[in-house]
């Protein structure tokens, strides 16, 4: 008897999402099988890279990074010499300086800086947040207000400030909601309902269901997306059919293996190819547990993530 | 050191000496001082207020006081340290645990009906009610110059020959009495005796007039309530019926937190102190004044509560219940008396514990299930036990699975910033018009009683009506604002049910954002571990034929609002059935007849406990129940 595969094709599928607009407007998600399954069949829109730029301009970038962006003085340098990068399909413009327990910048400061990079690239962007939820809401519904028209994802929209996060950006601007949670395949869900409540239409969010850099209770985070990709393509629960954008690049360039210098570490071998190394098993681990892009830092990380995802799809 | 002085409202100032940084929660529980504080001291109730009458104290901020409430002098005990003299008045709805301890009216038909359809069902299943005490008359040759035998040799031969049975036990309580009352009656005398297939032991004896009566003591021992009955061990009769707090609530409010501080020194006399002295005792005198009996003519007792309430009553280490692999010194015991553990009936009452089956799973459990009669059913039936913990049977006529959760304290109303007890004042049922956010409320007590707090129903119809009313998100957050919708200055969302001036409290009556989350917790908890032990077992909720729901919540739980929040499974609303205290009634069947006694020993023995923590699944059971009415809306089809 001849063996026949069986396709593990579902009947369901991750929700496409169009980012950005004109014609560097990409789609993620779409697809009805697990992860790469592609010779089940055809993975509708490949995971896409994007690159992580902050307010703090070079200020806080890793030095390996740095040298990258040499000669970069304003913020929408930076933002065109990462849109240049090769492999890159997005840009992450993340807040960070807005954190009142850091440097606690300004909205309007933040907002400004958030229309420069707007002008400055025309790849699809995404607006990250501060991480304190409240400055967070205040921040992402002005940037969604000042993005009108882009087509942007605002990150993120927790279940603390979902109501502002979610109406300024779901409901008055039609920009892309980031539903974060924290490693919970039923908090994901939760938020989901929340907003879809709240009236925002479920095509018009991703989920960043959280994440961690690889050996930082890493298998939670696998399970967690494995988890919510077999129930929204097996079960078909439309309330976990969102693609997921995973921002690997924050985890990543905050752990020891990846910052530690070789005269701390000399037994560690090379500092950036370590960082490196670190942001490129993460990124490729997490897009094999189901996410549909992620969000990088090192241009050499960038460009290798995404020519794997070339080959493989 | 500094002078404390507690005032109170109705009684004498205590005063005490208390060193500089010592906490006034823990001056107050030194002195015995009653203020009520669920938390253990957290700062997280917000129960334990106190008023600053004069002098200073080292007192934080919390959310719990509002900055006018702090201008007036309103402190919570537990953030407050002593630094100078100082007086504090300690309000009366802080020692309301106490909570005027309550004796039932048995004349209304409610009280008694649920004893005697217990009656009626026991019997149908096959039970006999009957137990082996009896009064019985004797009479004896009055002794004479030439009949010299000694008052209890002519006492034991006379009821040798009217029990048939050759041992007869006299306890020095009868023998003490015995020449006195012989001869009072003229050696014609009524005896109180147990009669077993070996011996007779003699209880008591009274002279041929006296109106006898065999009293039985049958006590539910809750962490949060304690409820008591008097009756006639001859006929089964309800004597009388009163309930209280457990005193022991002081020391925390969970078993847990009871458990540390039953293992700090001195603490399990602290605890059985508590419970027997401070609760059982003023209860059974409490009853026994209402109906006129002596608390001695009491010659058995039966006793049913969780496994840790059961320890601490006997003064038993209950430490290992609380740790890893969770075991409790006991399951069953027949070997205890009153007068071991100094309960105030006759000295040589036996006392009947409802056995334990598990560190979590215990009397009120085993004996609640018998009440329940799902052992006698074919079809399969849940049995959910609404308490501080919360405990839960699945099963039929040919097997039984029992597990146990945390709830914590919110379906008795603590954990929650305006939770009281079903007794006056309590708001027990509401309903919210949709357009315009205003309540209708069905309050305890007499016509005109204003709302003081709301008790374990009323939160489940607040929170299934703010729900249904679009005034809270799944997650119990507020997305309404209106006249009755407050914010505190974090934020802080809370519903106003009654305001100041229509409450008989000296705040508003509101429930807040973490009163939901306890209460949301509270039902996850309960919701997830039927769910978990129904995959355990592989079966499903469409194969439940029956619920019943027994606990302190009350007979006013309106199912359809459980259900409406996803506290019980979504099944037809005419297969719940409340059976009310049924520790209480299980243990009044225990006490009243020896074969529901066995059979509870029965039903413990064959019932499967099964330890949720053990179960990886429970915790993603858990987090999925925590939300209105569940992750998983396909569980509830109906809404």
């Amino acid at each position: 008897m001849p063996f026949n595969a069986k396709s593990g094709k579902f009947n369901a599928n991750i929700n496409t999402v169009e980012l950005g607009c004109g014609d560097k407007k990409i789609a993620i998600g779409g697809e009805n099988v697990l992860p790469f399954y592609t010779f089940d069949a055809p993975v509708e829109n490949a995971p896409k890279v994007g690159v992580e730029i902050t307010d703090g301009i070079l200020e806080n970038e890793p030095e390996c990074v740095k040298k990258y962006y040499e000669g970069c003085e304003s913020i929408a340098d930076m933002a065109k010499k990462a849109a240049s990068l090769e492999g890159v399909d997005f840009l992450c413009f993340r807040l960070e300086g807005g954190d009142p327990n850091g440097a606690d910048k300004s909205t309007e400061e933040l907002i400004g800086m958030v229309k420069e990079v707007a002008e400055a690239v025309d790849l699809p962007l995404v607006i990250a947040g501060c991480k304190n939820a409240e400055k967070d809401a205040e921040l992402l519904a002005k940037a969604a207000e000042v993005l009108d028209g882009k087509n942007a994802v605002l990150l993120a929209a927790k279940e603390e400030n979902y109501k502002t996060v979610g109406a300024a950006a779901g409901l008055a601007y039609k920009q892309i909601v980031g539903a974060e949670s924290a490693v919970d395949i039923n908090l994901a869900k939760q938020l989901n309902v929340l907003l879809s409540q709240l009236g925002v239409s479920s095509t018009n969010v991703v989920m960043n269901v959280g994440t961690a850099a690889a050996g930082y209770g890493f298998e939670y985070v696998v399970s967690t997306m494995q988890r919510v990709k077999a129930a929204a393509l097996s079960q078909n629960d439309n309330m976990l059919q969102m693609p997921i954008i995973t921002p690997v690049a924050s985890e990543v360039w905050g752990v020891k293996e990846a910052v530690a210098s070789e005269a701390d570490m000399p037994e560690w071998g090379d500092a950036e190819q370590r960082g490196i190394d670190m942001e490129v098993e993460t990124a490729a681990a997490v897009l094999a547990s189901g996410s549909n892009a992620v969000i990088l830092k090192h241009p050499v990380s960038i460009a290798t993530i995404s020519k794997l995802v070339k080959e493989l799809v | 050191m500094h002078k404390v002085t507690f005032k109170f409202e109705n009684s004498e100032d205590v005063t005490v000496f208390a060193a500089f940084g010592e906490s006034l929660l823990e001056v107050a529980r030194k002195t015995n001082v009653a203020i009520d504080a669920p938390c253990s001291g957290n700062a997280s109730c917000g129960k334990c207020r106190v008023k600053l009458v004069s002098g200073e104290l080292d007192s934080k901020k919390t959310r719990h006081i509002s900055d006018e409430e702090y201008e007036k002098g309103w402190r919570l005990a537990c953030v407050s340290t002593i630094c100078a003299d100082v007086e504090v008045l300690v309000p009366d709805i802080a020692s309301a645990y106490k909570s005027r301890m309550k004796v039932a009216d048995l004349s209304s038909p409610d009280e008694v009906k649920i004893f005697d359809d217990l009656k009626e069902q026991v019997e149908e299943a096959g039970i006999t009610l009957a137990n082996n005490l009896d009064v019985v008359q004797v009479s004896m040759e009055v002794p004479t110059l030439d009949d010299t035998m000694p008052d209890n040799e002519r006492f034991t031969r006379v009821l040798q020959k009217v029990s048939e049975r050759t041992s007869i036990q006299i306890p020095y309580s009868v023998l003490k009495k015995l020449p006195d009352i012989l001869r009072a009656g003229n050696f014609q005398v009524q005896v109180i005796i147990r009669k077993t297939n070996k011996d007779v032991f003699v209880y008591d004896i009274f002279t041929k007039e006296e109106n006898v009566v065999v009293g039985g003591l049958a006590v539910d021992i809750g962490t949060t309530t304690v409820s008591a009955i008097i009756i006639n061990m001859l006929d089964g009769s309800i004597l009388a019926k009163a309930s209280s707090g457990n005193g022991q609530i002081r020391y925390g409010a969970d078993v847990i937190n009871r458990i540390i501080e039953s293992a700090k020194p001195g603490g399990k006399e602290r605890l059985q102190k508590a419970i027997i002295e401070e609760t059982l005792n003023p209860l059974i005198r409490q009853m026994c004044k209402e109906i006129h009996m002596d608390p001695m003519h009491i010659y058995r007792m039966c006793v049913a509560g969780n496994s840790t309430m059961n320890h601490l009553l006997m003064g038993i280490n209950a430490d290992p219940l609380r740790t890893e692999p969770y075991i409790p010194a006991f399951f069953k015991t027949n070997s205890l008396f009153a007068s071991d553990i100094g309960i105030a009936i006759n000295p040589d009452s036996h006392i009947i514990v409802a056995p334990n089956i598990g560190s979590y799973v215990g009397g009120d459990i085993t004996a609640g299930a018998f009440v329940s009669m799902l052992w006698n059913k074919p079809e399969f039936s849940l049995f959910i036990d609404l308490g501080t913990n919360g405990e839960i049977v699945f099963g039929n006529s040919d097997f039984m699975i029992s597990c146990a959760c945390s709830a914590g304290p919110a379906f008795e109303g603590g954990d929650i910033s305006c939770g009281m007890r079903a007794t006056d004042g309590a708001i027990e049922a509401c309903t919210i018009d949709k357009d315009t956010m205003e309540p209708v409320m069905t309050i305890v007590g007499n016509e005109g009683q204003k709302p003081i707090g709301i008790c374990g129903s009323g939160i489940i119809d607040v929170i299934s009506e703010l729900f249904r009313c679009g005034i809270i998100d799944p997650k119990g957050k507020f997305v309404r604002e209106g006249k009755r919708i407050k914010r505190d200055k974090y934020g802080m969302g809370s519903y106003v049910l009654a305001f100041e001036e229509d409450a008989d409290s000296v705040k508003d009556v509101e429930i807040t954002e973490v009163d939901i989350d306890n209460f949301i917790r509270a039902k996850g908890a309960i919701f997830s571990a039927i769910r978990t032990m129904l995959a355990y077992c592989d079966f499903d909720i469409s194969m439940i034929e029956h619920v019943f729901v027994a606990g302190g919540i009350g007979s006013g739980i309106n199912m359809s609002n459980a259900v409406h929040i996803g506290m019980f499974p979504d099944v037809p609303l005419e297969m719940f059935q409340y059976i009310g205290n049924s520790s209480l009634s299980g243990a009044y069947a225990m006490l009243y007849s020896t074969q529901s006694e066995r059979k509870v020993y029965e039903i413990a023995k064959n019932m499967t406990y099964l330890e949720l923590s053990a179960i990886p699944q429970y915790m993603d059971e858990f987090v999925a129940a925590c939300f209105i009415p569940h992750t998983d809306a396909s569980l509830f089809p109906q809404q």
